[in-house]
């Protein structure tokens, strides 16, 4: 009469081991076949336990059966099966206990629970492989499919530019255009349709590139973001994904069969598939953020390219006032007047020669003191910051602007006896630096912008952009048009002592 | 020169090996000891299902053995808390491992490298 209720320790077991780790498609489905065999072992487990019950609902019923009893493993004999309301139950690691048929009931009924439990979790897991397969396969489709793929290139620039367009839209925190950006210049990698034409059907190629462009993606998302925030690298390009996975709603409705499931999935896929997931929704998606950024949109090839819109800024003239460009201008052509002996704009940059230079060069002016600036890539916008140039960066602007901080922010006294000495120097020097220091400051500045002017240098303006080190505070991101004209109406104006000095000298 | 490093290194991916042995060891016997601790679980939760009257036994060997209710429960609540630690100290010990194996990787990559290196200084002077 010792009836005994079976325990399925296995299956749970193996239920701890069914992992949900990501894996590429190419073990999808082999993995995909782990919790399917356990999905089907809980199904069996289920039935057992169904049968089970049938099976103590009716024992009671009689108080004795007429049953072979099973002789070894070849024989039968007859036999009675009395104590029907008796069970024993395993309940697991050893332990047995005795109860009536209606407490088995109650005992199968909790074991059929977890059970039910864990089909459940593991009909998750199957989803997820699924919609993870479906996405890999819709992938591939769509690659292949180079109707739809929107090849977006991105003529590679220099870092300033881009860094400027970035810091500009990132002022904004998660602001679109930051968004595209990464998002293109993943694409700019990617968007080689023929590499993915020419890939093998085979899903592990497929994802091997997927995670070496999520790689890369990650790489620029670093490199795009140092400028713009301290955030962690990682911090940034979760938010940015989630942003990503936010549009991929959008894009996942226009363009992609798969279901809602999708969502779940992005949670748990790597940026890259994210990516390329979107490939035929970017149109839609980038047609808003193109704005600033000078794309071609809706064609084949989207060509992106950062652009450095000049803006007008407010300047900070260490009084805690603000003029504006055209003011500016005014004063500029008041100083010019005043100060310009020659009427020539030298074009000097500061020389900068040694990383310590730059710290030098781009330093803050705050409240007509110099505070050294965080960053030389972090724009400061409320200084005297050109960190968004204006399209019609005349010299005068920035010189004036140089102008209004020097004549507020230093002290012309030491200036003039921390730079005489140089000015001697560079007197000497000659005319044959001033070429050079052009040529490497627009090196140095070429990134900004397009164009780079080289003026004539003067000779008796021969005082060097160095003589702004120990106190100016220049703007760096500038084209370097303007950035010569500035300088050279820096010193122009800094050294309007020494010129004269100087003039009166070789007079 | 290139002989004594790749030496070296055949020692340290050995040692390195070993160390993966010693992780999976652990990570199975984790496997294990939460395999028992669903279990037991399971037990007390179905202890709690029954009353007084039932009788509960245990299997020591091929013998059922009367328990006393209170007493399994007892006894099945110690079981799980030890579970429990054993869980703990083979998850410190998986960690323990994992970052012996993580050095000892750096070790290989340096050596590697060396390896590399020397190999190159070979091939340029021969």
């Amino acid at each position: 009469y010792f009836h005994d209720a079976g325990f399925h320790p296995k299956i749970k077991y193996r239920l701890n081991l069914s992992s949900l780790a990501p894996l590429g498609p190419d073990r999808c489905s082999r993995e995909f076949a782990k919790p399917r065999e356990v999905n089907a072992e809980c199904q069996w487990v289920e039935n057992d336990y169904e049968a089970l019950q049938e099976r103590l609902n009716t024992l009671p019923d009689k108080l004795s059966y007429d049953i072979m009893v099973p002789f070894g493993p070849l024989a039968f004999m007859p036999g009675k099966l009395v104590h029907t309301n008796e069970v024993t139950v395993l309940l697991g690691d050893n332990w047995f206990s005795r109860c009536s048929a209606k407490q088995a009931m109650g005992l199968v009924e909790h074991r059929k629970k977890h059970v039910r439990k864990a089909l459940e979790d593991l009909q998750k897991v199957m989803k997820n492989f699924e919609s993870r397969i479906e996405f890999t396969e819709d992938l591939q489709k769509m690659s292949d499919a180079a109707g739809d793929i929107v090849d977006i290139r991105e003529e590679a620039e220099n870092d300033g530019t881009e860094t400027k367009g970035k810091r500009r839209t990132a002022h904004k925190p998660h602001s679109k255009p930051k968004v595209s950006d990464v998002f293109e210049v993943h694409f700019q990698e990617n968007g080689m349709d023929t590499k993915f034409k020419g890939y093998s059907q085979s899903e592990e190629e497929l994802w091997a590139r997927l995670e070496e462009l999520e790689r890369r993606e990650e790489m620029l998302g670093e490199f795009d973001r140092t400028p713009d925030t301290i955030e962690a690298n990682g911090e940034d390009t979760t938010s940015s994904e989630e942003e990503k996975e936010d549009k991929t709603d959008l894009n996942v409705v226009h363009g992609v069969e798969d279901s809602a499931t999708q969502d779940n999935v992005q949670k748990e896929v790597t940026n890259s598939e994210l990516f390329s997931g979107q490939v035929n929704g970017r149109s839609h998606y980038h047609s808003d953020d193109e704005d600033d950024l000078g794309v071609d949109h809706f064609v084949p090839t989207i060509f992106f390219s950062h652009t450095v819109e000049p803006k007008r800024v407010r300047i900070n003239t260490g009084k805690n006032t603000t003029l504006k460009f055209s003011e500016k201008k005014e004063e500029a052509k008041r100083k010019r007047k005043n100060n310009n002996g020659n009427g020539h704009l030298v074009p000097e940059l500061p020389n900068i020669k040694t990383p310590a230079d730059i710290y030098r060069v781009f330093v803050d002016v705050v409240n007509g003191e110099y505070v050294p600036r965080k960053s030389i890539l972090k724009s400061r916008s409320r200084e005297n910051s050109v960190c968004s140039d204006t399209s019609e960066s005349s010299a005068a602007e920035f010189e004036d602007r140089r102008g209004v901080l020097r004549s507020i922010s230093y002290d012309e006294a030491t200036y003039s006896d921390n730079s005489e000495g140089i000015l001697e120097e560079e007197e000497e020097e000659g005319q044959e630096h001033l070429p050079k220091k052009l040529s490497t400051l627009s090196g140095t500045f070429e990134a900004f912008s397009g164009t780079v002017i080289e003026k004539e240098p003067l000779s008796p303006l021969i005082p060097h952009p160095s003589i702004a080190h120990p106190v100016l505070p220049t703007i760096p991101e500038r084209k370097s048009e303007e950035v010569l004209s500035e300088a050279s109406e820096e010193t122009t104006k800094r050294i309007s002592k020494f010129k004269a000095a100087r003039m009166q000298q070789t007079n | 020169m290139a002989d004594l490093i790749q030496k070296k290194l055949q020692g340290e991916l050995e040692k390195y090996q070993q160390l993966q042995k010693d992780l999976s060891k652990s990570m199975a016997a984790r496997q294990k000891l939460e395999a028992q601790l669903t279990e037991n679980n399971i037990v007390k939760e179905e202890l709690g299902l029954l009353d007084a009257t039932n009788t509960v036994y245990k299997l020591i060997g091929p013998v059922l053995v009367k328990q006393d209710m209170d007493e399994a429960k007892a006894t099945v609540s110690k079981r799980l808390d030890y579970i429990a630690g054993e869980i703990r100290r083979y998850e410190l010990q998986m960690q323990e491992s994992e970052k012996k194996a993580e050095q000892q990787r750096e070790v290989l990559a340096r050596l590697q490298q060396e390896y590399q290196r020397a190999q190159g200084k070979g091939v340029a002077k021969a």
